[in-house]
């Protein structure tokens, strides 16, 4: 329906890209759960699921080379993320931690991967549920480290301030802890990933559409999709970047649930 | 240590984030109320201020 509304309206001049292109319409019917997104994030899932089942199966002290690529990944999210920063107690944390990065990672990459093309994070629902469970499970921790009370009594009441100062402070930390936190986790994602995929389709469906104009725009367009193609590097790297970063902040508000004190 | 500094970064933000609107809201409720003007900008001033108190508090204290 999108295609058919883009060529309709391509007579009339050129349809900038706006949110309306995020609205994929269903594939089956008019049932609303079979959107695009949807299925990518059931293809994300078996994907992720094949390839470390795969390169997992017949592990060997000489790893082949498909199983060095698994390796490689849990190791960074092991290593760089969980270890380095949870500390000692870090290892009960990397299912969840790594689920989270290959998840996020291979559903930010959709992004530019040809036919496929569109980032199922840039559907503000995903990271959000992806931030609650994060919200979820880094509070779950500390209360059961420390004990409810404790712990959101640390949240609240730094030691060490002056009472009156606690008036103007505690407001503050409640809100960032409890909302400013999870929020801005999961918009972070959504605005890297929406922001990308909308610069990607000014820059292609321009190209095209100076295609199709007078010998004087046709020679422009070239650089339109040059401009394009050097902007999906670019976002292959934010794709990265926001996984790792999704993942990293996960893991320290770990960390900070787990710590005695702040 | 990269990771200090990058949850210092985001923490940083999300208390100034939070001192604006937890006390930018209680100034334009009391505006709201009191039919005045002047407490949106001084309930503004005020979580911005408290923010970078907690946040020296946080950091720049060690």
């Amino acid at each position: 329906m999108r295609v058919q509304l883009r060529s309709a309206a391509e007579g009339e001049g050129f349809v900038p890209p706006s949110s309306n292109d995020f609205e994929l319409p269903p594939i089956f019917g008019d049932n609303p759960y079979t959107t695009k997104p949807i299925f990518l994030v059931l293809l994300s899932v078996i994907l992720i699921s094949t390839f470390f089942i795969l390169s997992s199966r017949k592990a060997s002290i000489i790893p082949s080379k498909f199983q060095f690529a698994g390796e490689s990944v849990y190791s960074f999210v092991r290593e760089n993320l969980a270890k380095e920063v949870i500390g000692h107690d870090f290892l009960r944390f990397v299912p969840y931690l790594f689920s989270l990065f290959t998840f996020i990672l291979v559903n930010n990459i959709f992004g530019i991967i040809p036919f496929i093309q569109f980032p199922t994070m840039s559907r503000v629902s995903f990271p959000y549920i992806l931030a609650i469970s994060t919200y979820l499970v880094f509070h779950y921790v500390g209360v059961r480290k420390q004990g409810a009370f404790k712990y959101f009594k640390e949240i609240m009441f730094m030691p060490g301030v002056p009472k009156a100062a606690y008036i103007l402070i505690t407001p503050l930390e409640i809100l960032t802890f409890f909302v400013v936190r999870p929020l801005t986790l999961s918009l972070r994602l959504f605005a890297n990933m929406f922001a990308g995929h909308l610069l990607l389709l000014v820059f292609i469906l321009g190209g095209e559409h100076l295609l199709q104009g007078v010998i004087g725009l046709k020679l422009i367009s070239p650089f339109a999709f040059a401009i394009g193609i050097v902007l999906t590097f670019f976002e292959f790297m934010v794709q990265c970047l926001q996984a790792y970063i999704f993942t990293l902040l996960a893991a320290l508000y770990i960390a900070g649930a787990l710590a005695d004190e702040h | 240590m990269a990771n200090r500094e990058e949850n210092a970064m985001w923490s940083i933000f999300g208390y100034l984030l939070s001192g604006l609107i937890f006390w930018g809201g209680v100034g334009i409720a009391l505006d709201k109320w009191l039919n005045t003007g002047y407490f949106t900008l001084t309930g503004l001033l005020v979580g911005i201020s408290g923010a970078i108190y907690l946040i020296w508090l946080r950091f720049g204290r060690e």
